[in-house]
């Protein structure tokens, strides 16, 4: 009730200001005004939670400024004072939207008592309201983890299927390739193009491969490996294996690195895969010449990992769908819309976030934050962490 | 130089994926004798001599990780190469504690296939020859060196 933001409005002087005056006994500093234009242009300023509006004012009066204040600030709760055996108007006060009314000449008590019912209708509100937002908040991303978990399934057992068909035309074609190539069908009419057809359909089972395989890894069990991960290697390691591509497209790839404070306790091999993943995009997605930033933000508990690439952003449109399986902006066949998908999984089950930043035509970053020391539910090995504890004293000792 | 064939025993249960790949494999000179289940699998190395056996891990009633096992059991000394279609390797890194040269996984890169199934050919090769020295060995002995 000390919080209330309360608006007098009364055209006779001496009753708008007593009222203000026993108010401010009670704790509750009002503001005023004499006249509803005066209202309205404060409502337009400051939010109110309850106005005490009256009906008879010369200029605009009550009803219409109950009209507007009802039309701007539905959440606004207005107490009407009527003339005397003026019912008729509070009547139609309360059917326009007003929370009650009350006949001049008020009693204090009675008013006040008013005010805070007024007051409590909408602290109730609010609360459902919120209640219900985080409802529908805790209700999508039930959704969501459900549709992933769903999908999953979905997606592995239809890998796991098409991958038998999969391997029979591998072999056919295989086998097709090596009678084609025996030293007896050299003179085999049209040969060239039983080749170029047998390279056509390897290469198709190629593709499809890369698909199911990267199905079967998101929906894999969790068979992690964790180790003590330097990031400044890792990011080496990954740098190294997509150089060739960024070498060919004369792209820079800057590191802002410190050598200090980049160890963590995680998986090696899968925090890898989301290193290439992010940086083969940031090579693909920028023009030649361009540049491309990995930086690592140390915190104490967390780390930062940042790829920020000079290329022609993600439009606004696509930064919620780029994370999702299937969505790729790369012609067909040249991407299978899993990567990022796979990735954000990965650094999920790592314990941690990414989120992405960009501007159409200034580049995009990806922020990997993950939690320093990955607590890992079952088969941990006190050992070996407590080894990388002490690892960690051991250094932050030797820096100071 | 002529190529000694490996004698390879493949296990799967997809027939037209083991005719495929044995027709490959013969073709590049390999000795392929084709078996659609474990338990006929386990029949043919009773009559055949086997070097190798690629062995998929998913079959109906006798699946791979048990004919495994039983394999080793009464021949030791033949390799074992699996081959998983799940694409989750935890089954294969059982497979390999339990005596398996190697793994692959389905759709296999042939060209990958073909270097396994040579380096169990060498391995059972090598293992032949050491059984055979050591034997030799052991006649020495009993016989006190007296020839």
């Amino acid at each position: 009730m000390k919080n209330i933001r309360l608006l007098l409005v009364d055209d006779e002087d001496d009753f708008r200001q007593t009222l203000a005056k026993r108010l401010t006994k009670k704790g509750i500093s009002p503001e005023q005004a004499e006249n509803g234009e005066k209202a309205l242009s404060i409502l337009e300023n400051k939010r109110m939670d309850v106005v005490v509006l009256d009906v008879k004012m010369p200029g605009m009066d009550g009803i219409e400024v109950l009209h507007h204040i009802k039309k701007r600030y539905p959440k606004t709760e207005v107490i009407f004072l009527t003339g005397h055996a003026a019912t008729q108007d509070g009547v139609h006060g309360i059917k326009t939207g007003a929370f009650d009314y009350l006949s001049k000449p008020i009693e204090f008590e009675h008013l006040f008592g008013k005010i805070k019912q007024a007051y409590e209708k909408i602290e109730r509100e609010e609360e459902k309201l919120k209640e219900a937002e985080f409802r529908e908040h805790m209700e999508m991303q039930m959704v969501t983890t459900e549709k992933l978990a769903s999908l999953g399934t979905l997606a592995a057992g239809v890998a796991h299927e098409i991958n038998n068909p999969l391997a029979i035309i591998n072999e056919s074609a295989g086998w097709l390739k090596l009678i084609v190539n025996k030293e007896e069908m050299a003179q085999m009419p049209r040969k060239q193009d039983f080749e170029k057809a047998l390279n056509k359909i390897e290469k198709g089972v190629m593709r499809a491969k890369r698909i199911t395989h990267q199905l079967l890894g998101f929906a894999r069990k969790d068979d992690s490996v964790f180790s003590e991960v330097n990031i400044m290697e890792l990011v080496e390691e990954g740098i190294n294996l997509v150089n060739m591509e960024a070498v060919y497209k004369n792209i820079e790839i800057v590191r802002e690195i410190a050598p200090d404070k980049n160890t963590i306790w995680s998986d090696p091999s899968q925090l890898r895969q989301v290193l290439i993943n992010l940086l083969t995009n940031a090579i693909y997605a920028t023009n030649v010449g361009g540049k491309i930033t990995i930086r690592l933000e140390a915190m104490d508990e967390t780390i930062t990992l940042i790829v920020q690439d000079t290329g022609q952003g993600i439009p606004k449109e696509n930064l919620n769908k780029i994370f999702e399986p299937f969505f790729s902006t790369k012609p067909p066949g040249e991407g299978t819309g899993l990567g990022l998908f796979v990735t954000r999984g990965i650094v999920e089950k790592l314990g941690g976030i990414i989120e992405v930043t960009s501007k159409l035509g200034n580049g995009a970053s990806f922020y990997i934050m993950l939690p320093r020391y990955f607590k890992i539910k079952k088969d941990l090995d006190q050992d070996e962490r407590i080894q990388f504890l002490e690892h960690l004293a051991e250094q932050s000792n030797s820096t100071q | 130089m002529i190529k000694i064939p490996t004698k390879v025993l493949l296990v799967d249960d997809e027939e037209d994926f083991a005719e495929m790949l044995s027709l490959r494999l013969i073709e590049l000179g390999e000795k392929v004798t084709v078996a659609h289940s474990g338990q006929e699998g386990l029949d043919t190395l009773a009559k055949t001599g086997i070097d190798v056996v690629i062995l998929d891990i998913k079959m109906p009633g006798m699946d791979g990780i048990e004919t495994l096992r039983e394999i080793k059991k009464q021949y030791p000394i033949i390799e074992v190469i699996l081959l998983t279609g799940h694409g989750s390797t935890e089954t294969a890194v059982e497979g390999m504690k339990l005596g398996a040269f190697d793994y692959l996984m389905k759709p296999a890169d042939f060209s990958d296939l073909a270097a396994k199934l040579e380096g169990a050919r060498k391995r059972k090769d090598e293992q032949e020859e050491r059984i055979r020295k050591a034997e030799a060995k052991l006649l020495v002995r009993r016989s006190g060196g007296a020839f």
